[in-house]
């Protein structure tokens, strides 16, 4: 009797678990920039594609601040980072714009809840301030503040589900370049770069978060909801250690790592992301759990 | 101070969680082939796990022979795929449906107080005393990477784990970093956060 009682249980349990991730698939066809907050998103998603600049930036986390300049782009094709406080004659360093890809609006507002409202002056330009408040706690909260002319975001916090910031960046100062000013957006806010060298929507192993890149030479696989992203990385676990599991958190950069000994074969599983903890255990369950990442 | 002695401080350092990177690949290496070395690290973590107000675990214990016992034993009715199945999708439901309901304020757009309140301040979310660093003043230097433990259930968090966490995000930020750039509005921001990480690394 007890026995069957469980088993009801635990069938109610299931299906409720389905209907739950059911409802948190993203209905990708559904959607459109056709509210004032969704196009803002659009366009912040978009700016880099339409802008050139250079600037000085501040990076905040609690071990400090950072000063950087940066120019987009450098070299036609990437931009470049140079840290100013970290030695003398620093190394600038590159970086690729963003894929925006077609999907990206729909799952990010499957996920996020943006609102827009009036911002504060940022480097001596009028901005608004651009809110994405998380609609369940597998992803952090982002306010931005994005330029009114160019929709770029020249501020950007990230806040914990438990209210506290744990990374800022914001630019002190900031030159919009003539060349690739395009204030002409469509009236969606897309542009006609949106969908360049954008990936494809892989599977869903934890409910909002796809995978973008798999089979990379050191990661497992790489997962995003749009704005937050999450490498997973397996590796073997050096001999006789315990399974257990521990945690470091640098600014919003969470590095989880689990180490478990699955058929006599200790692997560890080392999850590095700006993700709450808690999506971070869900990860690396869906690695240890042999749950299929195609 | 002997060889041995400095491997059994090095055992110590782990165990408290502040050891150095050197010491941790010390470690690893001896113990795989040091008993003696092995039972005292398994009984320093049951030590630290009954102090620490935890039950010691399986793992504390003699890992390789319980799994071998466990894999040689037939599977009790509780280890049904089905149960873990079940398991998984009732907590995965909690935490969707509980956290949809939490986030999303009953007026839909309204912004939460947090958001109003940031200001130009960042704090610390784990460590001992609350740091406010805002644009404003001067930063407070704290640790740059702290080791945190969550009050959960599962709370096999061990100041080893901790620190192979460390080790593992001075040797992957960088990776992370470039697979993140491509997916975020600010592409340099993933950048930006490795930065720091790829400093100790030249140091050495």
């Amino acid at each position: 009797m007890v026995r069957r009682a469980i088993q009801r249980a635990a069938a109610c349990l299931l299906l409720g678990g389905l209907v739950s991730v059911g409802f948190t698939q993203p209905v990708l066809a559904a959607c459109s920039a056709d509210t004032d907050p969704a196009r803002a998103l659009t366009r912040m998603l978009d700016a880099h594609h339409q802008v050139s600049y250079r600037g000085t930036l501040i990076y905040e986390r609690a071990s400090g601040r950072q000063f950087f300049t940066v120019e987009w782009p450098a070299d036609g094709a990437s931009g470049e980072l140079t840290p100013m406080n970290a030695g003398v004659d620093p190394m600038p360093e590159r970086w690729s714009p963003p894929t925006v890809a077609d999907y990206q609006l729909c799952a990010l507002l499957d996920v996020y809840v943006p609102t827009l409202d009036p911002g504060r002056v940022v480097s001596g330009r009028a901005t608004q301030r651009l809110t994405l408040r998380p609609r369940d706690t597998l992803r952090h909260a982002y306010v931005a503040e994005i330029d009114e002319r160019t929709g770029m975001a020249l501020s950007m916090a990230t806040v914990a589900p438990d209210g506290k910031v744990l990374d800022r960046f914001e630019f002190a100062a900031i030159e919009f370049l003539e060349r690739g000013i395009n204030d002409g957006a469509g009236s969606d806010g897309r542009s006609a770069h949106h969908t360049q060298a954008a990936p494809s929507l892989g599977v869903s192993p934890v409910p909002g978060y796809f995978v973008v890149a798999k089979d990379d030479p050191r990661s497992l696989f790489v997962v995003s909801d749009g704005l937050a992203t999450a490498s997973i990385f397996i590796e073997p676990l050096p001999p006789n250690v315990p399974a257990g599991e521990g945690a470091v958190l640098d600014g919003a950069t969470l590095t989880y790592s689990r180490g478990i000994i699955p058929n006599g074969k200790p692997i560890l599983i080392s999850v590095l992301g700006e993700i709450p903890i808690t999506t971070a255990r869900l990860l690396a369950d869906a690695v240890s759990t042999g749950r299929e990442i195609p | 101070m002997t060889a041995r002695d400095n491997e059994l401080e090095a055992l110590s350092a782990l165990m408290d969680g502040e050891a150095t990177e050197l010491e941790l690949h010390r470690v690893l290496n001896t113990v795989s082939s040091d008993e003696a070395l092995r039972s005292r690290w398994q009984r320093q973590q049951w030590v630290s796990q009954a102090l620490s107000g935890r039950a010691p675990g399986l793992d504390s214990v003699d890992v390789s022979g319980r799994v071998r016992e466990a894999l040689t034993q037939p599977r009790p009715a509780a280890r049904n795929p089905f149960w873990s199945v079940a398991v998984a999708a009732s907590v995965t439901f909690a935490i969707v449906l509980g956290g949809q309901q939490l986030m999303v304020p009953a007026d839909g757009d309204a912004r939460p107080a947090v958001v109003s309140a940031l200001g130009g301040g960042v704090v610390p979310v784990f460590g001992a005393q609350p740091v406010q660093a805002s644009l404003e003043t001067q930063s407070i230097n704290v640790p740059a990477r702290q080791a945190f433990r969550e009050p959960t259930p599962r709370s096999d968090f061990s100041p080893f784990y901790d620190q192979l966490a460390r080790d593992r995000y001075l040797q992957l930020g960088p990776v992370h970093a470039a697979a993140s750039a491509g997916n975020h509005p600010a592409p340099f921001v993933p950048m930006v956060r490795s930065t720091e990480v790829v400093e100790p690394q030249a140091k050495r």
